[in-house]
Order: structure tokens, then sequence, then C-alpha cells
């Protein structure tokens, strides 16, 4: 995975506890561009990177009451290149002290800049994401032009081009025939997730798919790898996001409840990734980032109110859920079933449609979601009286959790 | 008729593996320092990163991981729609990717008994012989 460039987490010290905020929040009209780009009208022109981030940032900053003047930090997280901090300084008419590209992906981003401002290198940072990947036909396996025997043990899939094995996919559907195995579920047991998230979608009015899910047609969706069908997989879209933070004792007065950034951790699997993977299911990283991050923020599991977890699939929401500790392994599929992952359950997950009903942003929509909640500005869909969210995110490799508190006003 | 399948890895150290496999053996290179089996093909051992490692022909044996089949033609018209994978784990410690021989996943369990065989295949690289797994 190396074009989301590698993560360089600050440590989960208590230290770095809650000495930022998140203050502003942009966001691009997800729904609106993946139908444009579905529709293709004559003279459809795709979005840029530059395009999305200009339309994120401009909204983030009236989001949060401020003007250009005010920023003196600037990071850039680009998916599939873009723009150096430099250039998108300009462009964004931005002359930030503090200046630097991060990797693309959540949470990595957010700790370094909370690290930065404690480290007096900046006092209010925007930070942009974008990712134009259905612009550019971005296609998440088969082969690819990069793919280098001589990297050493491979990242990505090419080793297995010979027996067809390829893409994320592939890796969602082995765990979930182990894990069908092991506590007798059915796909009907697992379309409950993206049910659920249809139905978070539908009361998120940006939410790219809005139509009523069953049971019927999520059975009747067509398999991608067998056993995952397309509505266990999570959308391709384009869009950007913007997030201004701010140092804590400045995040005052403001338009919005400032959202502090109280925790966050970081687990690799460093060895055998098949096995951490699709046998452990990531279990020991879970454990071991959820740990650092409560830790760092002084807090339990069970302090938790809501949830956002990285749902590049179901199955690997499923993941999160039992990896965590929120539930034992073998139970997620039941806490889906009965409710209690729903906005009024014991612990709401993914509210806004998450990546499978809301957008695909990388985990940075998440986050989005963790600061509407935790303003209590989420509309239909709010969690009443939320204090505290973790959002986690975790690829094929890695785990990063962040735990988010609402700030005094 | 062999099969067509998607380019193999080639090149040094990645050769000794599909010879291996011509000879209807399967080759993989363990660690001299640590012992451990290393699988995909690499220069340096992942667990301990001594870059003496040497083949040898493991047992063919192995148990089921977990399996899927693929309906997204990922690999555009190259591979019969749709496909089964299997991830075995071999009886020497390494996860691997490979294809069922006369295996239908509907009988597939985690935990099952499998044993390696070889296909006819060909590629750009020419023609050569796929290890796949059947029931033991």
């Amino acid at each position: 995975m190396s074009e989301y460039g590698s993560v360089v987490m600050p440590p989960s010290t208590r230290e770095l506890s809650r000495k930022a905020a998140i203050v502003g929040i942009g966001e691009t009209d997800y729904k609106q561009d993946y139908m444009a780009a579905r529709a293709k009208a004559p003279g459809y022109e795709p979005p840029t990177t530059e395009s999305l981030t200009i339309t994120a940032f401009e909204r983030a900053l009236a989001d949060a009451g401020l003007k250009r003047e005010d920023i003196d930090g600037l990071t850039v997280s680009f998916m599939y290149a873009g723009p150096s901090p430099a250039e998108t300084a300009a462009f964004l008419g931005l002359k930030p002290r503090y200046q630097k590209v991060v990797a693309g992906i959540m949470a990595g981003p957010l700790p370094q800049v909370c690290a930065a401002i404690e480290a007096g290198e900046c006092d209010t940072v925007v930070m942009v994401y974008a990712a134009a990947s259905r612009a550019i036909g971005r296609k998440f396996g088969g082969v690819r032009a990069d793919d280098n025997p001589d990297k050493g043990t491979p990242a990505g899939y090419y080793y297995y081009h010979p027996w067809g094995w390829s893409a994320p996919a592939a890796y969602w559907a082995m765990v979930w025939n182990r894990y069908r195995d092991a506590y007798g579920v059915t796909e009907a047991d697992l379309g409950s997730v993206a049910m659920q998230f249809r139905k978070n979608a539908m009361a998120n009015p940006d939410a790219i798919m809005q139509a009523p899910m069953t049971i019927e047609d999520y059975l009747a969706s067509r398999y991608v790898v067998a056993p995952m069908h397309l509505f266990d997989m999570c959308l391709v879209n384009d869009g950007a996001v913007c997030l201004i933070v701010r140092r804590a004792d400045l995040a005052k007065d403001m338009p919005h409840a400032p959202v502090e950034v109280a925790g966050w951790g970081e687990a690799k699997i460093k060895t055998k990734k098949l096995e951490g993977i699709i046998r452990d299911r990531m279990r020991p990283q879970f454990q071991e980032s959820a740990r650092q991050a409560l830790e760092m923020a002084g807090m339990d599991l069970k302090d938790i109110q809501h949830f956002e977890g990285y749902d590049s699939s179901s199955m690997h929401l499923i993941n999160h859920l039992e990896g965590h500790g929120f539930v034992a392994p073998g139970e997620g599929l039941d806490f889906f079933k009965s409710g209690q992952a729903a906005v009024g359950g014991s612990l709401p997950i993914n509210t806004a449609g998450g990546m499978l009903s809301g957008a695909y942003m990388h985990g940075w929509n998440h986050v989005v979601e963790v600061t509407r909640q935790l303003r209590h500005e989420a509309g239909a869909r709010q969690v009443k009286d939320v204090q505290i969210s973790m959002s986690s995110l975790a690829q094929t490799d890695q785990v990063h959790p962040l735990i988010f508190t609402r700030g005094a006003e | 008729m062999p099969q067509t399948r998607p380019n193999r890895t080639l090149g040094p150290r990645h050769d000794e593996f599909w010879a291996g496999c011509a000879n209807g053996e399967l080759r993989l290179q363990r660690c001299a320092a640590c012992g451990v089996v290393a699988w995909p093909v690499t220069s340096a051992c992942e667990e301990c990163g001594s870059p003496d490692l040497v083949f040898e022909t493991l047992s063919g044996r192995g148990t089921m991981t977990s399996w899927c089949t693929f309906h997204y033609d990922y690999y555009r018209g190259v591979l019969p729609l749709p496909h089964d994978t299997v991830l075995v784990e071999l009886e020497e410690g390494p996860q691997f990717i490979s294809n069922p021989f006369n295996l239908d996943p509907k009988d597939m369990k985690v935990g099952m008994p499998v044993k390696v065989n070889f296909i006819d295949c060909e590629d750009a690289g020419g023609v050569f012989r796929l290890p796949v797994f059947e029931r033991a």
C-alpha cells in the first residue's frame, strides 16, 4: 500500500492528549459528484484534486468562522499524487509557517498535526485531503504497471497473479469464509451490517446511497469475490475533506463546540501478513492500538459512546468491533442484528453511512462525522448527549484508532 | 491444453521456485539462520533479515486456511469466471495462495487436509506447471 505513504505517528502520551481540537470541517458534495460522474452528461468535466480541495477548504474556513490570515499551518494528504504544500498554499491563498505532506489515509495525519501544535510549530492548521479515485479510474486489483518482483516481500498482490488472486475484496472474502465456518453464521447475517449503514446513510442528506436496502436486495447484489457481495464493499467516489485543527486554548468561543483529539494508537503487522489478516483478523493489532489510545485519553473502552470504523468491507467492520473488544469474537453480527449498532443502541456505529453507503474518503469522513456528533449537529442521526467518540482506521496491515471528546465551548 | 494464466514473477530466485514446480516439487526457501520457511520468494528472511536462504523440497501437505471465489474480472478476460482460490497452511509453516484441484468450495472446511498437485499452464514466459491443492 505504498501509494498511501508511510504513517509516522507521534507517541501516544498523556502530554499530547487534548492539546488540539477540530474547529472547522468541510466536505465536497459526495452524492452530487458521484451522480454526475456516473451520468457523464455531455460536457461533464471530472473534478480535479485542486477543485475538490478548494471546495472543502472554503467550507471548512466558513464553518470555523476564520479568515485566511488566521491560518498558520497547512498539511496536504492527496491520495494519488497532487500539488505540493507550497503550491496548495498558493492556490488556497494561505501563508503558513508550518507546511507538510502527511500520509493520505487517516488516522496518521491528525496526530502529527496535534504534535506539531504542541511543539509550537503552528496554532491553527488547515488539513486538506482529496481523492479523485473515480476520475483517475483507480482500480483495486489485477495487474499493475508498478508491480515489482525485486522489492522483497510484496506488500500487494502481484505474486499471486498466476493463481488469479488479487484485490482487497479477496482478503475479506477469505476472512468471512473462516468466520462463517467458526461461528455458523450466514450471508444474511452479514447483510445486517450493510443494511444498518444504508439506514444510517438515509438519515444523512450528503450520503451517496439513499435508496432503502432490504435483505433481498443485499442477497441479490452480485458477488465481487464470493462470498463478499457488492454491498459488502465500500464505494469508490471522488471527494475532499478539510479539517481545521487549532491549539486547544484558542479553540474556545468559536462558532461550534471544539472537538478535542484525546488519544491515538498505532499497531502494525510486521511479518506473516496473510496469517495476520486472514487467520488472526488483526486482533493483536486492534487490541494493542486501542490500549494505547485509551490510556492516552485516560479512558476505558466502555466510555466510548459512538464508534466510526473503517468499513472498507462489512466484514472488516466486524473485525474492528470484535478486535477492539466492544464485543467478543463471534458476537459482532448479533450486535448489528439486535440494533445495538443503530443510533439509540448501546454503541452507534458509522452513523453517516460509513464508506459502504456514505462516501469513501479513507477514514476522513469518519472524523467529520465524529465532529458533527460531538458538536451535537448530526440532525436526525444525532447520538443523544454524546461526549466521547472513537474512530478507527485499519487497512490490511495496520490499525490506528483515535479518541475524541467534546470540549468546553 | 495448458491453461492461460496471468504472468508469473520471474528472475533470479523466482526461477528456482518454478523449476521445482516443473519437476513436480514444491520448493521454497528456508532461512539457514532461523529456520523459517519463506513465501513468497524473497531476498531476505522477513523474520530475522538473513539473506542466507536455501531452497528445499517441502512435503506438499497442508491444511485449508480459507478460500474465495472471484466473480469480478480483475484480470480482464485472462481467467475464466468465476474462479476459485484457496489459502493453504503448509506443513512447514507458510500460508500459500493457490487454486483448488478437483475440490468444490461447498465441500471445503477450515482445517481440512490437502496436498499439492501440478497443472499445465502458460503465460508470456512460456509453459509452466502451477502448484494447486486437492483433498489429501
